[in-house]
């Protein structure tokens, strides 16, 4: 690798290196820039302070575990349901327009009959994760599994393939980039739940309740670590999946 | 062709080539509720062991014949008898090989080969041998680990070929098979369907609108008519396998058969 292009492969810094001089510049126009945007350098002490007693790992590791039990209920419940609807017309006929109303409610308006149903403990929290992530679930495996090639059954049932071969190794795999797909969303769409239900549902450790007693104490600096703390996590993990989702669909010729 | 009969590694397992019966075949689509007549009382017998080519026009309803031999289709008029069964669904006894190689992008072209034997009771090390053979047969050993999309439009067939033969169907049903490679591909793909099928002698049927290619291979070429298809004409080509291309009655026959194609 030469020297231009190890320079290119960090040009994705160079926004967010000018945002910070930017800030920091800023914040040190007097007392009430001050207040606005805190100094670089009281965001480093904070973040230094958090690792230091734990807090940040402690409330970090919270908000992932709910967003990955959450995500793992919503994935399988919205992949049984996306299937259900795309091999069976009856159960598109059943569920689909009550399924098509529902998801029609933002998350947000959710949150507020969930916590009267269910309290504003663990449940509820996760609950509201798992529904952020069954939507985009069924609707993608719907369509990966509506929209496999006849061409491709033609084959299954020219080879004798039982009904459980052909979803195996037909239509299962055929549905995979779509559902790929879903899952990446789901995953986005779970991270953000799970910060966003901390904020509501002000009970137990995670990054949105370390943000809400921040601002009960007015300590901007560590506000500011959390939400570069939450972007940098959902990044890492999106990042992460498309590495993983690009190896499993290796098969496909699109490079990307 | 001695030479190349002996080299046979296949002949212990074959199945016996199967003989097929068309009687009064009719066949029907309807389109925005209007019926439209696809094939024609067609009748025709392929005696086992025999290569036939179909050729026409395209909307002669060739590719429909096939897709209702194989059956994929079983709404028609008539019947198909494959030594002496009616056909009305897929089976193992008939093959095909569609025009797009529809080998599934998501296996290697040893996975999908084996798929066609999900069904068989072998052991996988059977299994594993007969693929390996049938590999060797398309000629594509070394590109076993391939995924479909790494392959030649060409390499393709051949392995759509191998997944094809490998279940030693009664009968082979080729749809095009070599329609869209290019000129030079196809030239040498139809030397080498002759050579696999001197070597298994399973009955074939072979729909193509390449007349030379329907002449070389078949040891009979029919000729459909469109809408509705039905048979115009018949040629025997009694030459013996593998075939000159060069052949002073290769080229009468195709004079013969241009004419009656082209009406002249």
């Amino acid at each position: 690798m030469n020297y231009i292009t190890r320079l290119k492969a960090l040009r994705g810094l160079v926004l967010p290196v000018l945002l910070v001089l930017l800030w920091d510049a800023l914040s040190r126009q007097g007392a009430t820039w001050a207040y606005a945007l805190v100094p670089v350098n009281t965001i480093g002490a904070a973040f230094v302070e958090l690792l230091g007693n734990g807090e940040l790992q402690t409330n970090l590791l919270a908000s992932l575990a709910r967003t990955t039990t959450g995500l793992a209920l919503g994935i399988g419940f919205g992949v049984t349901v996306g299937v259900l609807m795309a091999l069976s017309k009856v159960a598109d006929r059943l569920i689909g327009p009550l399924f098509h109303s529902i998801r029609q409610v933002p998350m947000l308006g959710w949150i507020p009959l969930i916590a009267m149903w269910f309290g504003n403990g663990e449940v509820s929290k996760i609950l509201i994760v798992t529904l952020a992530a069954f939507y985009p679930m069924v609707l993608n495996t719907y369509e990966g599994f509506s929209g496999v090639d006849k061409r491709y059954r033609e084959v299954g049932r020219v080879l004798e393939l039982s009904r459980v071969q052909q979803f195996v190794y037909v239509l299962l795999p055929a549905a995979v980039p779509s559902m790929a797909n879903g899952v990446l969303h789901a995953l986005a769409f779970a991270w953000v739940t799970a910060v966003g239900s901390e904020l509501f549902l002000s009970s137990g450790p995670g990054l949105g309740n370390v943000m809400m007693n921040a601002e009960a104490g007015a300590r901007m600096e560590i506000i500011v670590v959390c939400v570069l703390c939450i972007g940098l996590c959902g990044y890492l993990m999106n990042l992460l999946f498309s590495r993983l989702s690009r190896y499993v669909l290796r098969w496909r010729s699109i490079r990307g | 062709m001695n030479a190349q009969l002996k080299q046979a590694p296949l002949a212990a397992h074959l199945a016996l080539p199967g003989a097929l019966q068309i009687q009064g075949l009719s066949k029907q689509y309807r389109i925005e509720g209007q019926p439209l007549q696809v094939l024609q009382n067609i009748n025709l017998n392929v005696n086992p062991g025999e290569f036939v080519s179909i050729i026409g026009a395209s909307g002669c309803g060739k590719s429909t014949l096939l897709r209702l031999i194989v059956g994929l289709d079983n709404d028609y008029n008539g019947d198909i008898l494959l030594d002496g069964q009616r056909i009305t669904d897929t089976s193992l006894e008939r093959g095909i090989v569609f025009q797009d190689h529809r080998l599934f992008p998501w296996m290697t072209v040893e996975k999908n080969i084996t798929l066609a034997l999900k069904n068989q009771a072998q052991s996988n090390t059977e299994k594993q041998q007969r693929v390996a053979e049938h590999i060797a047969l398309v000629g594509l050993t070394g590109f076993e680990q391939a995924y479909p999309h790494q392959l030649s439009g060409g390499m393709a067939q051949r392995a759509a070929i191998a997944r094809a033969l490998i279940t030693q169907p009664k009968i082979l049903l080729l749809d095009e098979p070599l329609g869209a490679l290019d000129a030079l591909t196809r030239v040498h793909l139809q030397g080498e369907l002759q050579r696999i099928w001197v070597q298994q002698r399973s009955t074939m049927i072979m729909v193509t609108h390449d007349v030379e290619e329907a002449l070389y291979l078949g040891d009979r070429v029919i000729v459909l008519d469109s809408y509705p298809g039905r048979i115009k004409h018949e040629i025997r080509v009694d030459l013996p396998h593998p075939r000159d291309r060069a052949a002073p009655e290769l080229k009468r026959l195709k004079d013969e058969l241009l004419g009656e194609l082209t009406g002249h």
